[in-house]
């Protein structure tokens, strides 16, 4: 740009500045983008922290709560907004529903064949949800517009497009929620002291399988929660599922587990980089780095996966 | 096993003169269709049923194997040296980051592998996202009859490595890899060793069950045969059958393509929801599959022909 | 009332209990030993909950506890210091020890249990806010000690509580379990320390291989000459 030959000082300025707001309104929509992420990473997390099971269906339950919202505002008139009053405790119930009838069986193994068993099932039930998604509601893309859709904050030279901040903020919030619960409802304690050590929360009195079916479906609601943003910010259809779940693992993988808020901040940083990766090489390989990222740091981690910080 | 090698084997033979006595093409693709997936069914088994680790990216396999064959044919290569190219650069591409990848256990193996399917698909989608047409030439000169010899020679060939492998020192040690990772380590097998040798077989016989697909199909997207559908077709087929058996993917890519294409009439996707309950009632119920299934209704029923006397 | 008859548990092929028959009576402080691999964490654990029987009976005031969850076991009144503590490392002492009053019954008992846990433990109390991990390894018992207490047991079970401690601290928590013994609590013992054991302890068992190689008067095992022998000698645990 600026090494051409009628080098004007003034217009180079100008350039580097116009750079400097793209990549700056790019690095903005990656962290609104984050921000779902280290939502839909939290559910997962939970899951995988607690129960030893690690729910590869989670993008599925993500692009069902997605579902949820959009045929709310298609058949009803809903705001996606404040359908997440009717998708969040949906979710829950039917978190408890998987967990009865699947996932809870699956626990009754010791930790390694559990983990094993968890990935094959939540495997299974990621293909049927797909199918019947397909079956259902066609493979098509479906996105909600609302009246409000195309307002945008301006910040100097930054647009923030209102939808997508508002959704940052819901996610924000559900995380600090769930972080409140766990370290003051009682229940939320107990739902600790089992992923800590679960013979010793057995000793203590707390009822286990109790604690696991309110995790499970706790997850399944951060998972609804954050289709259900996905659903009005972008777009969802059967096919989002293998993506979201990819995308809460690379998160996982990151933060490790232990901290709700430690997640949300992976998430964010995951959709930074993965904007300015698409900066540096281009759209199309942003997918790409991330994945590359995840693979790498799996492979490095010297504990394993998740490096626990207790015990 | 033995039994079952040479049954299948038999089979196998006898559908050799099949595009002889039949006409119609409907037919012959079918059966190619029934070959390909059992190669592929029995490629990932290697891994899965005799070494105990769960590939979700083998379509990364397939894809490379597709990728390299197709290139090396359209540019000239006669197609057998192609195959084996292909079949090659799967090889390579499993030992290099295989290596990395194996230092991971159980599922974490699993999700590392899934995303690495995913990476070459992503990327192979970006570099080449033209739809990939044979030559007019090739177009004209195009013989069913060739790429059906072929997935016969190459379903026959996984069975083949199956069965030698099951019954050699090697499959014996995988066998252990399989039911306790530090306890195999402990009593001295070398658990690294034995896991790559499995990851070539299986990553070759993959390699050149995506020649074959280069090799049959007449265009088709580069980056289709790296989708993670056909990870999921192989691992559904090898557990509904019977993951770590010789038969049990035989019976299961039979049995799953049957149903794909006589319910893809009413319900498109249907089979996979069918499957997809079915794998979930296997891994909690049935771990050895329908194989484990079918054999404890034999046992029932000569049990109760015994009591009757 | 416990009341043990003709246990057996194994592990796989591996025979742990033999015909083990043994009782806790109501107040009284019953101590376990025997040697390394006896058995006696099995047994603790069939009591608790943590492991299935393969054969006899486990009655607790005359109810069978072999089908109940451990939890449950924890309602009924029985609560366990398992072996290394087993604490919450990542929460603070105040949340171990509330987590501690979780079934319901102790629920209702929750304040007045943890006065008496931190007038027993003393040290505590400067240190509820504190997170477990960062406490020695005496200070990490008495919360485990506590912990079990919050449950408002009729029994309470220890399993090796003196492993691992400084001597002083040892003894504070000796101390501390004559005094819930004094309030109504019978405690169950197994301890490698056979002489503060039978020191503290109304009674006693000693399991060897898995089977009851004795019983009797804590008072009396300690002048017995094969105890005095296999556990008191020059080469057993010192005090």
């Amino acid at each position: 740009m600026c090494g051409a030959p009628t080098w004007a000082p003034s217009r180079c300025a100008r350039d580097a500045g116009a750079a400097m707001t793209l990549i700056a309104q790019q690095i903005l929509l990656g962290l609104l983008l984050g921000g779902l992420y280290g939502l839909a990473a939290a559910g997962l997390s939970l899951v995988f922290g607690v129960l030893k099971v690690l729910n590869v269906a989670h993008g599925e339950l993500i692009m069902l709560g997605g579902y949820g919202a959009f045929w709310l505002f298609a058949l009803l008139g809903w705001d996606p907004f404040a359908s997440l009053l009717v998708v969040i405790p949906g979710a829950l119930l039917l978190g408890a529903v998987l967990y009865l009838l699947l996932f809870g069986f699956v626990v009754r193994a010791h930790e390694e064949i559990r983990i094993k068993n968890s990935l094959l099932v939540g495997f299974g039930l990621a293909l049927s949800l797909h199918a019947l998604a397909v079956r259902l509601w066609t493979a098509d893309d479906r996105s909600i517009t609302t009246s409000y859709g195309g307002a945008v904050i301006s910040l100097g030279d930054l647009a923030i497009p209102l939808i997508r901040l508002l959704s940052l903020a819901i996610a924000l919030a559900l995380i600090g929620g769930l972080h409140l619960l766990l370290a003051r409802w009682r229940w939320g304690k107990a739902i600790r002291a089992a992923a800590e050590d679960w013979q010793a929360a057995l000793l203590t009195g707390i009822d286990v399988r109790r604690a696991y079916l309110l995790a499970f479906a706790i997850g399944t609601a951060l998972a609804g929660a954050a289709g259900t943003l996905v659903s009005v910010g972008y777009s969802i259809s059967p096919s989002i599922g293998l993506e979201w779940t990819l995308k809460a693992l690379i998160v996982v993988v990151l933060a490790g587990l232990g901290s709700m808020l430690g997640t949300f901040a992976a998430g964010l940083l995951v959709g930074v980089a993965e904007a300015v990766s698409a900066t540096i090489f281009g759209g199309p390989y942003r997918e790409v780095v991330g994945l590359i990222i995840f693979f790498v740091v799996l492979v490095l981690r010297p504990q394993g996966l998740f490096g626990r910080s207790t015990r | 096993m033995r039994a079952w090698t040479l049954a299948i084997l038999l089979a196998l033979a006898l559908l050799t003169p099949l595009p002889l006595l039949v006409a119609r093409e409907d037919v012959i693709n079918f059966v190619l269709l029934v070959l390909l997936s059992i190669t592929l069914a029995q490629s990932w088994n290697i891994i899965a049923g005799y070494a105990g680790q769960v590939n979700l990216g083998h379509a990364a396999f397939f894809g490379l194997g597709a990728l390299t064959t197709r290139t090396l044919w359209i540019g000239g290569v006669p197609v057998l040296l192609a195959l084996g190219a292909g079949a090659a650069v799967a090889v390579v591409f499993a030992l290099l980051v295989g290596g990395a990848a194996f230092r991971l256990r159980g599922a974490y193996f699993a999700i590392g592998t899934l995303a690495l399917g995913e990476i070459l698909r992503t990327t192979v989608s970006n570099a080449l996202p033209e739809i990939s047409t044979l030559p007019e030439g090739s177009i004209a000169g195009y013989r069913l009859a060739q790429r059906y010899y072929l997935a016969l020679v190459l379903a026959a060939l996984s069975v083949v490595v199956v069965a030698t492998l099951a019954g050699s020192r090697l499959g014996l040690g995988m066998q252990a890899v399989r039911e306790d990772e530090g306890a195999a380590e402990a009593s001295g097998v070398a658990a690294l060793g034995l896991k790559l040798r499995a990851l070539a077989l299986s990553t070759g016989l993959a390699g050149a069950a995506g020649g074959l697909f280069a090799y049959y199909h007449i265009s088709y997207y580069p980056s289709h045969p790296f989708g993670p559908q056909w990870t999921f077709e192989a691992l559904l087929m090898t557990y509904i059958g019977g993951v770590g058996t010789l038969h049990g993917p035989v019976l299961g890519a039979v049995l799953y393509v049957f149903l794909k294409e006589y319910l893809t009439v009413r319900w498109v996707d249907f089979h996979l929801l069918i499957f997809g309950v079915l794998f979930i009632a296997i891994v909690l119920i049935f771990p050895g599959g329908l194989v484990q299934a079918a054999e404890g209704a034999h046992r029932w029923l000569t049990r109760r022909r015994g009591r009757r006397r | 009332m416990l009341e043990i008859r003709g246990l057996e548990a194994a592990y796989g092929d591996v025979r742990v209990l033999s015909s083990v028959s043994l009782t806790v009576g109501p107040g009284e402080i019953v101590a376990l030993l025997g040697p390394n691999g006896a058995g006696k964490s099995t047994l603790l654990g069939c009591v608790a909950g943590l492991v299935r029987p393969r054969a006899g009976s486990v009655s607790w005031e005359g109810e069978d506890l072999r089908k109940t969850s451990p939890h449950l076991i924890v309602e009924r009144g029985i609560a366990m210091v398992p072996e290394g503590r087993r604490l919450f490392a990542s929460m603070t002492v105040e949340d171990n020890l509330d987590l501690g009053a979780f079934s319901a019954r102790a629920r209702a008992a929750r304040r007045q249990s943890l006065e008496r846990v931190l007038t027993l433990f003393p040290d505590l109390a400067a240190r509820r806010r504190q997170l477990v991990g960062a406490l020695s390894g005496g200070q990490q018992q008495m919360v485990a000690v506590g912990r079990a207490l919050m449950a408002s047991p009729r029994l309470l079970m220890l399993d090796e509580p003196s492993l691992g401690i400084a001597p002083q601290l040892v003894r504070a928590i000796l101390d501390a379990l004559v005094e819930i013994n004094r309030a109504g609590v019978a405690v169950f013992l197994v301890e490698q320390n056979v002489r503060a054991a039978l020191t503290l302890a109304h009674r006693a068992y000693i399991l060897e291989g898995g089977r009851v190689a004795g019983e009797g008067r804590a008072a009396a095992l300690l002048e017995d000459a094969h105890v005095r022998r296999a556990y008191l000698g020059p080469l057993a645990v010192r005090p």
